[in-house]
């Protein structure tokens, strides 16, 4: 499938990520793995857990917490990995990244989605394609190209400071 | 892509192929210009793209290789000569002829400009003054009277006649001179039954003759003329050849050899060395005709594959080396009788398919070679230089990527060569050297790796000037004492050179520092020796394959690291006491200072060492360095994966190979982490 077609797809993965939810187009997504033992690099970043060895290439996992300046948590049973397959620099290049947990398929139709808020909003426009409400929930659909292909840790929001609750409380009235 | 371009592709590359097939046979033909096989070759490349290029729309290509193909076969007639000049222009087609393949090329002016100068600098050499003289056109008329050899036999004849002969009146010396009438003779006279003088009978005839005839004419010719004779002797005829073997210098020398004077030399004989020189020249035929089998293997017994293939071959392949492995690991632990033999013949065909799939994309160094001959040839001329080139061991096989990596590191040692070694023809004959001065590239197998020398014989290196130079740059202080290959490494400092000038050859200060990187890239090491005035030697020392390595499988935490074994020199156990109370990271090990790194702690990773640890020394350039890890496992043969772009920062490990049981190890690249750490410690020192 061509990357163009894949792009049309209106189907999305949702993520849990330190009580937020997120969500990617599953057209990136190639896969998701239970936790499993990672290979610790060393000198390597942070927010770089490791390699795994999936099915005989080697992956790199990106603990996405870390990757978006969450504080980390302990793995629980609900952590996976989701095995991307990302642009870096125009290479396809396959990448895992830790969430908390994975939630559901949703079909979300472009015009249901909102623009990223450019002004007075707490989210760097960049890292996300746009907001979808679904069940009066706010979903940030991320960007997983420039996500991935950012060298450092990226704070996905731009202040930091603000619980998530107000954000969305914000976001609520906003939207009223 | 459409499918008109998919055939254009294809045909560059045939085309590609072609082309790089004549700038080889040119530059054999330089050294050997009466060759008919080689200008053969020529013009056989010319014909196949000047009809490729008719063919798929490249007709600039195809009006011009038509120019030069008249040359070549005018040259292939004898009726023209080959000439330097002539090769020069031809090369230069050559050379005009890749850029005509180039899409992006051929409209240029540039191209054209060129293009319009080199056919009519062709169309010079045709109506030029390069007439052969009388010796070349000699040439194809002998060639004439070679064919003219066809149809012609040789025969032997035993002609004994009877005593008494004489007395019907026939003299058996006609009969010779009649055999003599039919062809070429080589007669050979019997003497043996005169008898002495008391008993001799001049009616009688004591003498036999064996006779070799090489004639047109058929065997009865041969009898017709002993018809009236043939009851009053013994004649025996026999064929012995189909060719004229008296034109045969070994068969008259060898018959020669076998006559002595009054004894028969029997057609027994002469059966033996007919056959010696019909095998002789059957082992002949079958070379040659093994030689033209493969110049066309290239087209029969050669499949042209890409080599992305190749790459996914090499993959599946690597990872049926993992799963063999994990497979084996299961066998052993499941005690079953028939399991086990199962898991052992898997391993082994595994192992046979790797080494033929590695043996796959390996190729011969001589790929390369022709752009070095090319380079020798184009810049000595420029720089006024005479030097000759020649290279052995080419069949030597390395890895493809290898091979690519390494085409311009070593295009840069040769322009150094050529540029700075080799001096002018002048000033080598004050130095009482040979005029011409001689590059000589030299590969061969040592172990798992490949070594190749350039060798030339030019200026060498004048350590003093080294020195001053790196003074200068303040690279080493001026009461630094330095050997002399302590200073020849110097060169391989980035941003030094020696030449005093900035040339278009070489010079410009990116010099043996990126021969070094690059080389380095692919997991090989560069040395230089060299003797001031009496020439220069780069060793290179690279590994066989990139895919593949031994290794020593260590553990540290919880990770396994691959350390290559290459490199390993001893391994120690040591108690955890005695590391952490070493002063200064030196250990006495067989009475040997050894400095060491304790790689727990420079990896920060974090809980209790084991009351013992292994310390594996390994050589780093000149000295050996110990890097301290938990324990050792053991040899592992490790089929390298990259680390991934995630990790590009990433230079203490340069892969990662898969277990048996699936985890993955880490392979370190340890001069790197000697490199990394030790320049560490001196920034911290340096600090306090």
């Amino acid at each position: 499938m061509s990357n163009e077609t894949l792009d049309q797809i209106n189907s999305y993965l949702s993520f849990k990520l330190g009580g937020e939810t997120f969500a990617a187009n599953v057209g990136k997504i190639l896969n998701i793995l239970e936790m499993t033992e990672i290979t610790k690099v060393p000198k390597a970043p942070d927010y770089i857990k490791g390699v795994i060895n999936l099915r005989g290439t080697v992956l790199p996992v990106v603990d996405t917490r870390i990757k978006f300046g969450i504080p980390p948590t302990e793995y629980t049973n609900n952590t996976c990995i989701l095995v991307m397959e990302v642009d870096v620099d125009g290479e396809q290049v396959q990448v895992g990244g830790l969430v908390d947990a994975v939630q559901a398929v949703l079909e979300i139709e472009e015009d249901e989605i909102l623009p990223p808020p450019s002004i007075g909003s707490k989210y760097r426009s960049e890292f996300i394609t746009g907001i979808a409400k679904i069940d009066d929930k706010f979903i940030m659909l991320l960007n997983m190209d420039r996500v991935f292909s950012a060298d450092e840790i990226i704070s996905i929001k731009e202040k930091t400071g603000e619980t998530i609750k107000t954000k969305e409380e914000k976001k609520q009235t906003e939207k009223v | 892509m459409t499918s008109l371009e998919n055939i254009q592709q294809k045909f560059i590359e045939e085309a590609s192929d072609n082309i790089n097939d004549l700038e080889n046979a040119l530059l054999l033909l330089e050294n050997d210009p009466e060759d008919m096989e080689i200008i053969e070759r020529v013009f056989r490349a010319m014909h196949s793209l000047k009809g490729g290029g008719a063919m798929f729309g490249f007709a600039m290509l195809s009006d011009f290789t038509h120019h030069m193909e008249n040359v070549y076969d005018l040259v292939r007639t004898g009726k023209l000569r080959i000439t330097k000049d002539m090769l020069t222009i031809t090369l230069d087609s050559v050379d005009l002829m890749k850029k005509l393949l180039d899409m992006d090329e051929i409209g240029s002016e540039e191209t054209l400009r060129e293009y319009n100068s080199l056919v009519s600098s062709i169309k010079g050499l045709i109506n030029g003054d390069n007439r052969p003289d009388e010796a070349a056109v000699s040439k194809p008329a002998e060639m004439g009277s070679f064919n003219g050899q066809q149809g012609i036999t040789t025969y032997y004849i035993q002609f004994v006649p009877d005593i008494d002969i004489m007395k019907n009146g026939t003299n058996p010396l006609f009969l010779i001179d009649e055999l003599h009438s039919l062809g070429k003779t080589l007669a050979l006279v019997n003497t043996a039954n005169i008898p002495s003088l008391e008993n001799f009978d001049g009616s009688k005839c004591y003498t036999s003759w064996e006779v070799i005839l090489s004639t047109d004419q058929d065997i009865n010719a041969i009898s017709d003329i002993f018809m009236f004779v043939e009851d009053e002797c013994i004649l025996d005829i026999h064929k012995i050849s189909e060719r004229d073997l008296l034109a045969d210098e070994r068969f008259t020398k060898m018959i020669n050899d076998a006559f002595l004077p009054g004894k028969e030399v029997r057609i027994a004989k002469i059966t033996e060395i007919t056959g010696s020189l019909q095998k002789e020249d059957l082992s002949k035929k079958v070379q040659s005709a093994k030689r033209k089998v493969n110049g066309k293997d290239n087209a029969i017994t050669s499949i042209r594959v890409s080599s992305d293939k190749i790459d996914q071959l090499m993959n599946l392949v690597s990872e049926l080396v993992i799963t063999q492995a994990s497979l084996s690991l299961y066998a052993d632990s499941m005690q079953t009788a028939d399991l086990q033999p199962i898991g052992e013949s898997v391993q082994k065909l595994a192992r046979q398919l790797r080494d033929n799939a590695f043996s796959i994309s390996l190729i011969p160094l001589e790929s390369m070679i022709t752009r070095f001959q090319r380079l020798v040839r184009d810049l000595s001329e420029e720089l006024g230089k005479e030097i000759s080139f020649t290279a052995t061991g080419t069949e030597t096989e390395l890895d493809k990527t290898i091979i690519e990596s390494l085409t311009d590191p070593l295009l840069h040692i040769f322009r150094n060569s050529i540029g700075h070694g080799i001096e002018l023809p002048d000033e080598r004959e004050k130095m009482g050297k040979n005029r011409k001065g001689e590059i000589t590239l030299k590969a061969y197998y040592s172990g798992a790796s490949v070594i190749i020398k350039i060798v030339d014989d030019g200026a060498g290196v004048n350590p003093e000037k080294i020195r001053q130079k790196a003074i200068e740059k303040k690279i080493i202080t001026s009461d630094s004492v330095l050997s002399e290959k302590e200073m020849l490494n110097l060169l391989f400092l980035p941003g030094f050179s020696t030449a005093e000038e900035v040339t278009d050859v070489s010079g410009r200060g990116v010099g043996m520092d990126v021969v070094k990187r690059k080389i380095s890239a692919i997991r090989g090491e560069v040395d230089i020796d060299s003797e001031f005035g009496q020439g220069t030697t780069i060793t290179i020392k690279l590994p066989l394959t990139l895919s593949i390595i031994d290794g020593l499988l260590v553990k540290m935490v919880e990770s396994h690291y691959v350390i290559p074994l290459s490199i390993v020199h001893k391994i120690y156990a040591v108690d955890h006491n005695r590391l952490s109370e070493s002063y200064n990271n030196l250990l006495v090990l067989d009475g040997d200072q050894i400095p060491f790194y304790y790689l727990r702690e420079e990896f920060n990773e974090e809980g209790d060492a084991p009351p013992v640890e292994e310390i594996v020394v390994v050589q780093f350039e000149n000295v050996r360095v110990g890097l301290v890890i938990d324990n050792v496992i053991g040899e592992y043969q490790a089929v390298l994966k990259p680390l991934g772009k995630f990790f590009k920062n990433q230079e203490i490990i340069s892969g990662t190979t898969i277990l048996g049981d699936g985890s993955i190890a880490l392979v370190m690249d340890t001069n790197k982490i000697i490199n990394q750490f030790s320049n560490q410690t001196k920034i911290m020192e340096e600090a306090k």
